[in-house]
């Protein structure tokens, strides 16, 4: 019985894999449960379920949850204008007796209803309110949801993999957390960082490379920065180093002559503050 | 299997429900788990949902299967502890009472350093009586400000005595960051708050909703029934003043941190301010007081109709309401006394409201009684309570 033949996800080639992270992960799958992911934003958060989709060979379906979104949003929508048109016109070839025919499926329906097992994402579930969680708790347990116009079930023919990302906006309910595995992704060490930076540039000197990462690290322990810069603020900056005609790696090495603050700080308060940090503006 | 471990973990005060330990076990009965490493990644999946537990199933997890003794030996583990052991003590009211009384004399003339030390000594006596130091952070659910919310009666020396400031600077490490961490679900005050969504205002019913015409249409099968809607305003501004600093607060963090993150879902447009007992010409955006300062002056030149919440206990010592160096931070620079500003910001916005952690049928009898009634006079005061709530949100409401 031991013999699994559940997929094991071992990560991919620009995606580098924190050995627990796998663990959970794996542990997610086998045991068909949803994965709760959290972290600092620009973590790589929303990247893990991409990864693992390409990694396992499954297809991938995004649910990007909105403010105002409701959780039969997600499940199905019931397209009524589409209906009222056909009735009045009737050249569509649809059968506007038959309800069936204008229900179409959200983002969970599509994972749900899917010929294979899918990877679904449900990223940034806390902007929504508590309302859409606790709607979403029995359709993600039970792998099924009613249509309720006409009263139909359905049930996922594949049960997916579910990946849920949270930014921490608000407190997720203890129902909800109940059902989930969790993982926190912690900020990796430099030495991790390091490794993710050369799986995205492989040809970078390894002077740049240490650099980079330095002065990054520096950058982060600023006092005062409302959005500090996190790994995917690293990688855009070092891809824009490298393709600046004239960028010479010591110009890192003074504080001065940093290029491109901009694009690790965000917001014009942090940048500021950056710069008066390096002196690269006078206060 | 492991039943040591769970309980272990209980009695630390990590959440672990029974449903989640099933499951590890049938992690392990799937054969998901073969190294310590495994059960080390998958256990916390499982059994921990909230990162600010990582720490202490860390220890616990050492403890159950290395062996390892728990919160004993280095000072620097005494020192993280003590900031926990603190709150806990700050949380209850009666063993603080009992503290005071016994130490008052010493507590008055000592340092921060010989304060940290006191406590840490402390700590280590407890740690002997209690088996591991985690029976006071075990206690952590049942700590009387839940249901009572008592007012510490006994840590008032001379009404700003020098231990309170003393303490008050003990505590920084303490000062718990509103909003980062994670907020304390009160249920019976969210239920409260939730009157406060009625704020929003809504027009006249003079919008054509034409998902709702169609739907309804439909529905008739064709016969065309036109439905309306309310137009959609823009939601009220919030300014929302919580007083965060310090000694005489503390209690009451657990709810105001309940009331902070639900008055973030509730406006669309919320600005939050931190004030250290009074308000003066400067407050800050950040919860620890010191990156983000606002002057009062921009403040108060906002639209008038925005809605005004301060959140405090409103009790002080007189001369920080009335004198101009009234400010227990050095740093805070003043022109104007407390209570001038609190007049200029009433009159500025004229539908404003005091939120007092404090029972109300307590404000005739606390420490902080006097300022309470002068500033009574100044801001309409409503206590944290679902009534007091149902009040404060019709105060704001009206037009």
């Amino acid at each position: 019985m031991t013999t699994d033949c559940s997929p094991q996800f071992t990560g991919t080639m620009s995606y580098i894999l924190d050995p627990e992270l796998a663990r959970v992960v794996n542990a997610a799958i086998r045991l068909e449960l949803p994965l709760l992911i959290k972290g600092e934003p620009g973590t790589g958060k929303t990247l893990l379920a991409q990864a693992i989709a390409d990694n396992l060979e499954l297809p991938l379906i995004q649910l990007n949850v909105k403010s105002s979104m409701k959780a039969v949003d997600a499940l199905y929508h019931y397209d009524t204008l589409t209906r009222l048109n056909d009735s009045r016109f009737g050249d569509s070839g649809r059968d506007v007796s038959d309800i069936n025919q204008y229900i179409r499926m959200g983002k969970i329906g599509q994972a749900f209803t899917s010929e294979q097992r899918t990877v679904l994402l449900i990223d940034e579930i806390d902007k929504a309110d508590s309302d859409f969680q606790d709607d979403l708790l029995d359709v993600l347990d039970q792998m099924s949801f009613d249509l309720i116009e006409v009263d139909r079930t359905v049930m996922a023919q594949h049960r997916p993999i579910v990946i849920i990302t949270s930014n921490a906006k608000r407190d997720l309910s203890d129902p909800f957390l109940g059902r989930c595995l969790f993982h926190h992704i912690a900020f990796p060490s430099r030495q991790f960082m390091e490794r993710i930076v050369q799986a995205h540039f492989p040809d970078l000197s390894q002077q740049l490379l240490r650099r980079a990462v330095e002065v990054f690290y520096r950058f982060r322990a600023i006092d005062g920065v409302d959005k500090k810069p996190a790994t995917r603020e690293l990688l855009h900056w070092i891809r824009a180093l490298i393709s600046e005609p004239g960028f010479d790696p010591e110009q890192l090495a003074d504080e001065r002559t940093i290029p491109l603050l901009g694009l690790l700080f965000k917001k014009s308060d942090d940048l500021m503050r950056a710069k008066r940090h390096t002196k690269q503006l006078v206060a | 299997m492991f039943e040591g471990f769970f309980y272990q973990m209980r009695a630390s005060g990590v959440p672990v429900t029974p449903t989640a330990f099933l499951r590890l076990h049938k992690a392990l009965a799937v054969g998901l788990i073969t190294s310590l490493d495994d059960l080390y990644a998958i256990a916390r999946a499982l059994l921990i949902k909230q990162e600010r537990y990582f720490d202490l199933y860390d220890q616990v997890f050492a403890a159950y299967f290395a062996g390892k003794e728990m919160d004993q030996g280095t000072t620097l583990a005494l020192e993280e502890e003590l900031e926990r052991l603190l709150e806990q003590w700050l949380r209850d009211p009666d063993f603080l009472e009992q503290l005071a009384q016994q130490e008052r004399a010493s507590l008055e003339n000592m340092t921060r350093e010989q304060l940290v030390q006191y406590f840490l000594d402390r700590l280590k006596e407890q740690t002997q009586e209690h088996r591991g130091g985690s029976y006071w952070i075990g206690t952590g659910g049942t700590s009387p400000v839940g249901h009572g919310g008592i007012h510490p009666q006994g840590m008032r020396v001379g009404g700003m005595g020098r231990n309170r400031s003393a303490i008050a600077v003990a505590m920084d490490r303490r000062y718990i960051d509103y909003s980062d961490q994670t907020p304390l679900t009160a249920q019976q005050l969210g239920e409260a708050l939730k009157s406060l969504r009625h704020l929003a205002p809504v027009g006249p019913a003079d919008q054509l909703d034409l998902d709702g015409t169609i739907e309804r249409t439909v529905r008739q099968g064709g016969e065309i029934e036109l439905v309306f809607k309310r137009r959609l305003k823009d939601k009220l501004s919030v300014f929302l003043f919580i007083d965060n600093g310090g000694w005489s607060m503390t209690p009451y963090i657990g709810r105001t941190q309940a009331l902070f993150t639900n008055a973030r879902d509730t406006f669309r447009k919320l600005r939050t301010f931190f004030f250290h007992n009074c308000i003066y010409d400067r407050v800050w955006e950040d919860p620890r007081r010191t990156q983000k300062p606002v002057d009062l002056d921009e403040i108060l030149r906002a639209e008038p109709d925005t809605r005004l919440i301060v959140v405090g206990d409103a009790s002080m010592a007189p001369f920080e309401l009335f004198q101009t160096r009234g400010a227990l931070d050095w740093t805070t620079r003043q022109r104007r006394t407390g209570i001038d500003c609190l007049r200029e910001l009433a009159t500025r916005f004229s539908k404003s409201v005091w939120i007092n952690p404090i029972l109300s049928s307590r404000w005739d009898w606390t420490d902080g009684a006097y300022t309470i009634e002068m500033i009574r006079e100044i801001f309409p005061m409503v206590d944290l309570t679902l009534a007091g709530i149902e009040k404060a949100v019709e105060l704001l409401k009206a037009t």
